[in-house]
């Protein structure tokens, strides 16, 4: 992955090479706040593998279960497990899809209550 | 779970207009689509929410697949469409059972997430009042 993860805001975070709030990483993904948060709690959760959209996951990938296993984590951190959250992926353009490296959104409306 | 509608739809108690299915999962339009292509991924074991997954378990990994394929039979893969798990009430989640939503064909992705909203907020009301009634 060269030309890809210089160029590629979501290459450069996950290689620390770009700031970010980072609040979980393993060795497959990394999760930070979205940089303009849109709601209480917005983290994006990335692959550190270059993969441009959802559609171009392959077969044997099982990329987005490690995805889902740090979304699990992620809203139990950030306390928004168990009263509400949302797992979204934008696919391609008229999906919403903005930048071009996998990536979902983890957010949630309500401000977590914590203890 | 008898009491559960997504698992009546997979036993074929329940009518559903299915698109897709295999041993693990089925997918069936949304009763009420919020969009052109609603579609719901429901995996066959009655797991609750994206909570429950346990460590290693594919189904979701599955479920991608699955809406990959769904977007490129109804002809919205390149064009763009969403793919997405509500979890728990605040999340907007109104069916306990783990599915997934695909959805495309408008600009209005945010309304379609906001009207989910206003209907679990207005659902959660009409359960407590028909409770307290």
């Amino acid at each position: 992955m060269s030309d890809a993860s210089a160029e590629c805001v979501f290459c450069r975070i996950a290689q620390g090479k770009n700031p970010a709030e980072i609040v979980y990483q393993d060795e497959t993904v990394v999760a930070f706040w979205d940089a303009n948060p849109q709601y209480p709690v917005h983290i994006l959760i990335v692959p550190r593998r270059h993969i441009p959209t959802f559609n171009d996951i392959s077969s044997e990938d099982d990329i987005l279960c490690r995805i889902g296993q740090a979304a699990q984590k992620v809203a139990q951190q950030m306390g928004v497990a168990e009263s509400g959250y949302r797992v979204l992926f934008n696919v391609n353009r008229g999906g919403g899809q903005v930048i071009f490296h996998l990536h979902c959104h983890l957010f949630a409306r309500e401000a977590p209550s914590r203890a | 779970m008898d009491d559960c509608i997504f698992c009546r739809i997979i036993e074929g108690k329940v009518a559903a207009e299915r698109v897709y299915e295999d041993d693990q999962v089925v997918a069936f339009h949304d009763a009420y689509p919020a969009s052109p292509v609603h579609i719901l991924i429901v995996p066959r074991r009655h797991l609750p929410t994206l909570n429950d997954i346990p460590d290693g378990d594919t189904i979701l990994s599955h479920m991608g697949r699955v809406a990959r394929k769904i977007a490129e039979d109804l002809g919205v893969a390149e064009s763009g469409y969403r793919f997405f798990v509500n979890v728990n009430r605040e999340g907007g989640q109104v069916v306990f059972h783990l599915h997934a939503h695909v959805v495309s064909g408008n600009d209005f992705g945010t309304f379609i997430i906001k009207l989910a909203i206003g209907f679990a907020i207005l659902w959660r009301r009409l359960v407590k009042l028909a409770r307290g009634a």
